[in-house]
């Protein structure tokens, strides 16, 4: 079974999941699942673990610290491959620690980052050479000291 | 970082110790793209297993084997040895964390009088499907949606960078080397060195190569990371009291544990995102067994990355958390070092990337004392199986 979504790896917008996190990113929002009930953040997107309710989708502040980040050198998709060096990472949201988002930090020295650094949120267009003409907006996340905000390409 | 004891859990297995054994081991070629299908590979093994434990197709009344990963079920088995006797069967064997269960499932069922001999077949032809593009390590992964829209695009994918991303983390934590990383690796190399069919049999490594080695995935470099091979394994179970009439030294089953995390194989959200399911599963092995990890003369791990390695010989009970790269760089994990002689037979890094099958099969080897890197006097061995939500502990003795 090879993937046959057209545009993979660009993200599924029209996907029922997920699609409200990509909305929001186009909006200029960091959204997460929220359960309805007891208020708790569910991610990835589910029912409640603990009361078993459906989630709802609510803006956070986009404030992270970074937990772990990796620089790719080799790409393991061909649509990666004049990304790399990149760097892909996982960030801890300000609002619940244990809520992780797999993102990129873009236009970084590696070098400089540093495990639990405070983080912001960007929202940048991830465009794919293997995907021509489209473009999907995301959220990216950048080191606070960072002033910067051109588009990564 | 605090490991929150609710990340995951462990299954609460009946006590089985000591009433099966394993009788009959088969290995195949292990190489790069053979140009083999899994199928073929599969009943390679299955015959060699077979033979090994003196019996003949026909006997064989059971199979597990990996229903997730086509290759040898039940109709390939009649197929290829051209019976067509009844067969209890389990697609929950074969390789990874369940080539460490797949003897409890054969207990159940030699217990239940479903089966006399319990045949586990594990075969893998990932080298010839990635050169033929219709297959690899990583397409499982890519095919689920939350993966496939929340974590491919920002290039975490596959599993390189998903625990190039664990080390990187666990470096922090632990203030752990690429020296102590590498010492795995070295070592490793170093017992495929003196094995015999091993992928790297022939081919060296020092410190200096592995720190020479280029970056996959900073701080991941090609010697954290196991090739990808063609290969497989099988083995024959049977009651410890069957076992006595047959060809070979019966290696008894003591113990097996099997745990899970609770965020699937989804390792971003881990909570205790440094540490494997093992923390649930080994406890139980241990106990079955009426052992601790200090009485195991050989340890083989499921070792894809360095990382794994040293996360599992901490979450088995082997040292402290955070202490495993130390313990690796002081040279305890070679063969020769009567402390915790370490995949013996150079492990999925430096043996072969065939998922944990050939980890068993060392284990069978050294207590039949005829492994390549032999561990003198060795009495008691086990595996420790992992498959990203899943961990098994396996734990063999030599009769008594």
């Amino acid at each position: 079974m090879a993937i046959e979504r057209g545009e993979f790896p660009l993200p599924d917008v029209d996907d029922p999941l997920v699609g409200p996190f990509f909305a929001a990113a186009a909006r200029g929002e960091l959204a997460i699942t929220r359960c309805a009930e007891c208020d708790r953040l569910v991610w990835y997107p589910a029912s409640c673990p603990v009361c078993g309710a459906e989630p709802i989708w609510v803006a956070v502040s986009g404030r992270a610290t970074l937990f772990s980040w990796v620089t790719v050198r080799r790409p393991f998709l061909p649509a990666f491959a004049d990304f790399v060096p990149f760097v892909t990472a996982l960030v801890a949201l300000e609002e619940d620690a244990s809520v992780r988002l797999c993102t990129m930090v873009p236009e970084v020295d590696p070098s400089v980052l540093r495990a639990d650094q405070a983080m912001r949120v960007v929202f940048r267009p991830l465009r794919f050479a293997t995907v021509p003409d489209r473009e999907v907006i995301v959220p990216m996340f950048v080191p606070v000291e960072s002033s910067s905000n051109r588009p990564p390409h | 970082m605090v490991d929150t004891p609710d990340w995951g859990h462990a299954v609460e297995l009946d006590d089985i110790a000591g009433a099966v054994s394993i009788v009959g081991i088969g290995e195949t070629a292990f190489t790069k793209a053979s140009g083999r299908t899994a199928t073929e590979i599969g009943a390679e093994a299955a015959e060699r297993a077979i033979a090994d434990a003196g019996l003949i197709p026909d006997q064989i009344d059971g199979l597990t084997y990996s229903g997730a990963f086509a290759g040898f079920g039940p109709a390939d088995f009649h197929a290829h040895f051209g019976t067509n006797h009844e067969l209890w069967s389990s697609p929950w064997g074969g390789g990874m964390a369940w080539a460490g269960t797949a003897p409890y499932l054969a207990a159940k069922a030699i217990a239940a009088g479903d089966a006399t001999h319990v045949l586990n077949v594990f075969p893998v032809a990932w080298a010839t499907q990635r050169a033929e593009m219709t297959g690899g390590p990583g397409e499982v992964h890519a095919q689920q949606s939350l993966k496939q829209n929340l974590e491919v695009p920002f290039g975490w994918f596959p599993q390189p960078i998903y625990f190039a991303t664990i080390m990187q983390r666990y470096m922090h934590e632990y203030g752990t080397t690429r020296e102590q990383f590498g010492a795995v690796a070295v070592t490793l190399r170093d017992h495929a060195n003196r094995t015999p069919g091993a992928v790297f049999h022939d081919k060296a490594m020092s410190i200096d190569d592995y720190l020479a080695a280029p970056m996959l995935a900073d701080p991941l470099c090609l010697f954290d990371s196991c090739p990808i091979s063609d290969g497989g394994g099988a083995y024959v179970v049977t009651s410890t009291e069957r076992a006595r009439d047959l060809r070979a030294d019966p290696v008894v089953v003591l113990g097996v544990g099997e745990g899970y995390s609770a965020t699937g194989t989804h390792w971003s959200q881990q909570r205790a995102f440094t540490s494997t399911p093992q923390v649930f599963a080994a406890p139980h092995a241990w106990r079955m067994a009426g052992i601790t990890p200090a009485d195991v003369d050989v340890l083989t791990c499921y070792d894809p990355f360095t990382v794994v390695s040293l996360m599992q010989l901490e979450d088995m009970g082997f040292c402290e958390k955070g202490d495993a790269g130390a313990l690796a760089q002081s040279g305890a994990l070679r063969f020769d070092s009567q402390q915790i002689p370490y995949n013996t037979h150079g492990g999925l890094l430096s043996h072969a990337y065939v998922l944990g099958i050939a980890h068993v099969i060392e284990c069978v080897q050294q207590l039949r004392g005829s492994a390549g890197a032999q561990v003198a006097g060795c009495e008691v061995a086990a595996y420790g199986g992992y498959t990203g939500h899943m961990a098994s502990t396996l734990v063999l003795g030599r009769d008594r």
